[in-house]
């Protein structure tokens, strides 16, 4: 291991390090337990000045329940969850076929599809964003929720592809020899042997990409006009404005927007971080 | 049960040619024991066979019909590999009957054929166990059951003991032997390790370079090796080589002077040859009259059944000498060494025999 | 699997050809859409940088004079400077989520949560961030200018996003608080995969600290090293959110970079000029091409060796 094991060095070492280990943390997280604490400040400490002293009063109740009735954000909420959550199935179902047909079938242009779907990842979105918007328009999915998903399935299908298609690959490859000697076709194959196989890249690329798509905010200014569409990112933009100076309630809407894929990210976080640090650990 | 015929079978990847034409037949009911060194192209001939690789060109023949451009489903072979390649989310009973699940056939069937391949095997208690649960013998014995139960023509194995520890792969070494005997089927079966080829084979061919240098029961490749290949390919210890040079009649001038007369040598003997001797078959010389050679003792191992000495001939070459359990000759000592001429076999400068000892003379 | 419904049998056509034809028939749903929604658009926005248009008009052909008026704007060259200026200081992040990853390579009691709550702002939105940011900075009020206060005895009053100095430094540095729990959980998984006896080796060959970290440590963390490296100059070419929320490219056009840029020409509510901001988009597109062709050629390299 390195660095050396703490337990190893000097007791004097053990412990400033675990003192050291809180206040880094602390430093680190400041800008986000500033915001946390505004949060549930009451309005009338931001009004006398008292912006980080010791709250007057503990307002949780009434800013969080100021937020939610005084703006759309609960809808925007919903939004969001009916932007994601299609997204996810949507690209995790298209590259686990993609990802199936590039990691076990030998053909020339293998390659070559493989690395144009790393490539599109990679692009910048704007250089997509007027025809895309531009095709939505003529498709008359503008502003709904099913152009900005279609989009979203489409362009995570990139990440997918290399992530599941990876995954596949290191899969026993014996695996599906054997079948095919005994006469299993390929889409059994696929159905049987190899998605039972990759659940746990299922998860991980679902967690992920359910992150991804949350937090968007290009396309969903850029695809989205009307409340009934916007997600909460743009929401909150939204809301910026609105509230100007009332930081205790813009606090406590950025928190809410920032709760689902943080509660994700604590609830699958062996899956996330699969996701994330694919391939940095080969090669 | 089905013949195999291979003719002129060969395989390339891009540019490289794995397979350079092989041409072998192998009969109803035999065991064949494909054996090479690493590379030699063994395991891609057999996949070329299980129909997990094309023909580049050559055809295959499985009972009597071309199968090379044949799906390997419809090949009417079976294949246990290496790495046992159990579905890791099926229980023992769900990998046995999978593949027969999928090609349509009654459960029942499924059913009475499992339990067959599960008496045969012992596997019974192990049914509902998934493959992570089971021990390396266990999984190999769950590989060759999912085999057996779809009644192929032909059995296919792909150094099936190498991930098993030495015990175990005796004990298999016998289950796969009995049921051979058992099924009557054709086996073929790669390895690299020539005491599992001597000790199951009927039949072993052995390859290198993409060629089959001989084809041959264990005993005819052990006493009449064609080649100084396939001499030291197999028996182990390996095959003792000595650069000597024939001398007048059927003598051979070995290194230091001393000199080996063959008996029954047909072939007339020139120039710089190869004295082949298996170390089991080096006499150490009981009076100096006897010697053929006089060694150095660089290294010894004393095994009690038998000791091993590790000499140097006068010229250099190293040789390996099998001596009985109480010879008591130390490293650094001399050892003097006689060769008998009927073990002895003589090969010409390409490697070819030229002449093979006769033991039983 | 058409073919299969009208045969009599399941073999023919259908079963001889089924392993050349199943590849196409599982990429053909992915495939389609990455053409229609990213592949296409790529050129559809090459060739309307080539036009004039409000994007819903006639279009009209005006060649490149598109890129000769860009090259000749002011703001197109602030904005460049400013993605020079991203990618530089964003690369930052890689050597400090090296850093905090180190310091958190331990087995001390607690210390998985610690590491979750290090990771933390990756996975708030950028949005959230930016707030937050802003929040931060806010003079007066902000936590910046109090700590600043409390420092130095003044700057209660600095406002970091108004100045032009310091407005584009500030919304990077926005941007590297989630991009170096990135790096830094590309690094701990790094670490968590060296081999431990390579380390004990080097240990016995009296390697130690910066010299373990150098000769031993940092090769074998290339490969994370390589994954930062992308992400982050991908990730700091393609800033847009912290932008849009913190300043919205000003003060006077100050904290610009071309994404910004192209959306306030041709997406904003009063951008209109669609092959201006699609010449924009396709310089943007020809610098990450740069970027993406070494990360495919290094992929490439690393597909033919396995």
């Amino acid at each position: 291991m390195f660095p050396r094991p703490i337990e190893k060095s000097a007791p004097w070492v053990g412990i400033a390090y675990k003192v050291f280990l809180p206040i880094a943390l602390i430093l680190w997280l400041l800008p986000l337990i500033g915001i946390a604490i505004t949060s549930v400040r009451p309005a009338s400490d931001l009004a006398s000045g008292n912006y980080f002293g010791m709250p007057s009063g503990f307002a949780f109740v009434e800013n969080y329940s100021s937020v939610f009735k005084n703006s759309n954000i609960g809808w925007y909420i919903l939004n969001s969850f009916r932007v994601t959550i299609p997204t996810v199935i949507g690209a995790v179902a298209l590259s686990c076929l993609t990802g199936y047909a590039l990691a076990v079938y030998k053909f020339k242009s293998n390659l070559f599809v493989f690395f144009l779907f790393v490539a599109g990842n990679f692009v910048p979105f704007q250089i997509l964003a007027i025809p895309v918007r531009d095709l939505t328009l003529k498709m008359g999915l503008y502003d709904t929720m099913t152009g900005l998903v279609l989009f979203h399935v489409a362009f995570q299908t990139g990440f997918c592809t290399l992530f599941m298609r990876n995954f596949m690959k290191a899969l026993p490859f014996a695996l599906i020899e054997s079948a095919r000697v005994e006469g299993v076709n390929e889409f059994k194959i696929f159905w049987h042997i190899v998605l039972p196989l990759v659940r746990p890249a299922m998860a991980a690329l679902a967690v992920l990409i359910f992150t991804f798509i949350w937090n968007d905010y290009f396309w969903a200014t850029v695809m989205a006009q009307s409340a009934d569409v916007r997600p909460v990112t743009a929401g909150m933009n939204e809301l910026k404005g609105q509230y100007k100076v009332a930081w205790e309630l813009i606090s406590a809407a950025a928190i809410v927007a920032a709760l689902p894929p943080v509660a994700m990210f604590f609830l699958m976080q062996k899956h996330f971080i699969a996701g994330l640090t694919l391939g940095a650990t080969k090669g | 049960m089905a013949t195999v015929t291979l003719k002129n079978a060969k395989k390339q990847f891009g540019a490289v040619e794995i397979i350079k034409g092989i041409d072998l037949s192998v009969a109803d009911g035999e065991f064949c024991v494909f054996v090479g060194p690493s590379g030699c192209g063994k395991s891609t001939l057999l996949r070329m066979i299980a129909g997990l690789e094309d023909f580049t060109s050559g055809s295959l023949q499985i009972g009597g019909k071309e199968m090379a451009k044949v799906e390997s489903a419809d090949r009417g072979v079976a294949m246990v590999f290496q790495s046992y390649a159990l579905y890791p989310h099926m229980t023992v009973k769900q990998n046995i009957g999978f593949g027969l699940k999928m090609t349509g056939h009654s459960l029942a069937d499924i059913e009475g054929r499992t339990k067959r391949a599960a008496d045969m095997l012992q596997l019974e208690p192990l049914l509902d166990r998934k493959p992570s649960q089971l021990s390396g013998g266990q999984r190999q014995r769950v590989a060759i059951g999912r085999a057996i139960v779809r009644n192929p023509e032909v059995f296919l194995f792909d150094e099936p003991l190498s991930n098993l520890d030495a015990a175990l792969r005796v004990q298999m070494r016998i289950q796969i032997g009995k049921l051979h005997h058992d099924l009557k089927a054709t086996m073929i079966y790669v390895t690299h390790d020539q005491v599992e080829a001597m000790t199951m084979a009927d039949k072993i061919v052995v390859l290198h370079a993409g060629r089959i240098e001989q084809v041959g029961s264990p005993l005819e490749l052990y006493h009449r090796p064609n080649n100084m290949f396939v001499a030291g390919f197999i028996g182990s210890p390996k095959m003792n080589f000595v650069n000597v040079e024939a001398g007048t009649g059927s003598s051979l001038k070995l290194p230091g002077g001393g000199t080996v007369k063959i008996d029954g040598m047909k072939a007339k003997l020139s120039g710089k040859l190869t004295l082949g001797i298996r170390p089991e078959h080096v006499e150490l010389a009981k009076k100096t009259a006897d010697a053929n050679v006089s060694t150095v003792v660089r290294a010894a191992e004393y095994l009690g059944s038998e000791t091993m000495f590790y000499v140097t001939l006068p010229d250099g070459t190293e040789a390996a000498v099998k001596a009985d359990g109480l010879a008591k000759t130390q490293v650094g000592d001399t050892l003097l060494l006689h060769f008998p001429p009927k073990a002895c076999h003589v090969f010409d400068p390409d490697g070819k025999t030229l002449h093979n000892g006769d033991l039983s003379k | 699997m058409a073919q299969t419904g009208v045969q009599p049998k399941p073999r023919g056509f259908w079963k001889t050809h089924q392993k050349t034809l199943a590849p196409w028939l599982f990429l053909a749903p992915g495939i389609a859409m990455f053409l229609l929604y990213v592949i296409f658009p790529i050129f559809e926005s090459i060739w309307i940088s080539f036009y004039q248009w409000d994007g819903l008009g006639p279009k009209t052909w005006v060649g490149l004079q598109n890129y000769r008026d860009l090259f000749a704007d002011d703001s197109f060259y602030t904005s460049l400077k400013n993605n020079l200026i991203w990618l530089v200081l964003y690369l930052l992040a890689i050597p400090m989520g090296l850093t905090v990853a180190l310091f958190l390579n331990q087995t001390v009691t607690g210390i998985r949560l610690y590491k979750s709550l290090f990771f933390f702002p990756f996975v708030i939105s950028q949005v959230v961030v930016g707030l937050i940011f802003t929040w931060f900075y806010a003079p007066d009020f902000g936590l910046l200018p109090k700590l600043l206060q409390a420092l130095t005895g003044s700057g209660k009053d600095f406002a970091v996003l108004a100045d032009e100095r310091y407005a584009t430094l500030g919304v990077i540095a926005a941007g590297l608080w989630p991009q170096t729990a990135y790096c830094m959980i590309l690094y701990l998984t790094g670490l968590n995969n060296i081999n431990p006896e390579q380390v004990e080796a080097a240990r016995m060959d009296n390697a130690k600290g910066l010299s373990m970290l150098w000769h031993i440590i940092l090769p074998q963390l290339r490969p994370a090293t390589f994954i930062a490296f992308v992400v982050t100059v991908i990730g700091a070419l393609r800033s847009f959110d912290l932008i849009s929320v913190m300043t919205l490219g000003g003060p006077y056009g100050s904290t610009r970079v071309l994404s910004y840029f192209m959306f306030e020409q041709a997406l904003s509510e009063y951008g209109t000029a669609m092959g201006y901001g699609a010449a924009i988009a396709v310089v943007l597109f020809a610098i990450m091409l740069v970027f993406i062709t070494i990360f495919i050629v290094r992929m490439l390299s690393q597909e033919r060796n396995s």
